[in-house]
């Protein structure tokens, strides 16, 4: 069994009157279990040269709803320098916001039947602000891949 | 002009070498200058397993947090207090449902679930909150008066 051990520490000493600082740590399992996330896509990294909203997990989701019911983790990271630059994150079609140069996202994922006979799956989307070229990174930690037959 | 971090670190023994260390410094939309504005942590009780707003866009929570379709550069973060790792909460995107059941999934915008956090669980996500379908709507898997699910979160907005 695979151990995967998450931590975050948010702090600021001038955000408020006292210093806020507030720690977590969690170990990934398994849906309803103690038992340990056991697969990843490995990390991703890739320069998007276009405004085009691609998915980013889509060889794990078509002609498969494996995923369904199972706990899945994604990280993603805009390693843009250019404050400016940002990409947005959607899953679906819906907007959850956008990253700026160097933020990230930490959160878990749903798969989901297609809701709209448009094969979105609750697809995980990303979109650049510009076309000039952004470094991107992203991974999924997972249970219950399961890949499409090749054709 | 406040400076707030966010240090992630996750490591694993699933392959070799995975591991992820970034810190981000919260700042305002397209520009340096750091996130002020806090809802300050917050702690619901929910005493009913039914799918209602957590936070609001718009007009809602965060009343005062600037709303905008095209520069929003608010993080949430998001933690289910819960020793039980059996219990969940399902965190969603759009238009409560009011009652026991999700409102359906709608890839055009109007509902979407997100995933779900496990007894202890959290997340760190950017929140664009520019509507009502932006609201964060949550449904525990159980919750009672005896026994409430206890959500704590904290925004981070321009």
């Amino acid at each position: 069994m695979a151990t995967t051990t998450a931590s975050i520490t948010l702090a600021s000493s001038d955000l408020l009157t006292d210093e806020l600082s507030l720690s977590a740590t969690k170990t990934l399992h398994k849906a309803g279990s103690t038992v340990g996330l056991d697969q990843t896509t490995g990390m991703t990294k890739a320069y998007l040269t276009a405004t085009t909203q691609v998915d980013i997990f889509p060889t794990l989701i078509e002609g498969s709803l494996a995923f369904a019911g199972k706990s899945s983790w994604v990280y993603i990271s805009n390693e843009s320098e250019d404050e400016t630059e940002y990409v947005i994150v959607k899953v679906s079609g819906n907007v959850i916001g956008k990253l700026y140069a160097g933020d990230f996202l930490w959160m878990p994922w749903s798969m989901a039947e297609d809701a709209d006979s448009d094969n979105k799956h609750a697809d995980i989307q990303l979109t650049p602000s510009v076309a000039t070229g952004m470094w991107l990174q992203w991974c999924m930690v997972n249970e219950g891949t399961e890949y499409p037959t090749s054709v | 002009m406040a400076t707030i971090t966010a240090a992630l670190s996750v490591s694993s023994d699933i392959t070799t070498g995975f591991s992820i260390n970034k810190t981000m410094t919260m700042t305002k939309a397209a520009t340096n200058n750091g996130l002020e504005r806090t809802s300050g942590i917050q702690r619901k009780y929910l005493t009913a397993a039914n799918e209602v707003d957590l936070i609001q866009g718009a007009a809602g929570v965060v009343a005062d947090m600037t709303v905008s379709a095209t520069a929003s550069a608010a993080k949430i973060y998001i933690k289910y207090i819960e020793s039980d790792t059996s219990k969940y909460i399902t965190l969603s995107f759009g238009n409560q449902s009011g009652g026991a059941s999700l409102t359906a999934n709608d890839s055009n915008g109007a509902h979407m679930e997100i995933g779900r956090l496990y007894g202890d669980d959290w997340m760190i996500i950017p929140w664009d909150g520019t509507s009502a379908t932006g609201d964060i709507c949550v449904l525990p898997s159980v919750a009672t008066a005896a026994e409430p699910a206890i959500i704590e979160y904290i925004v981070f907005f321009d």
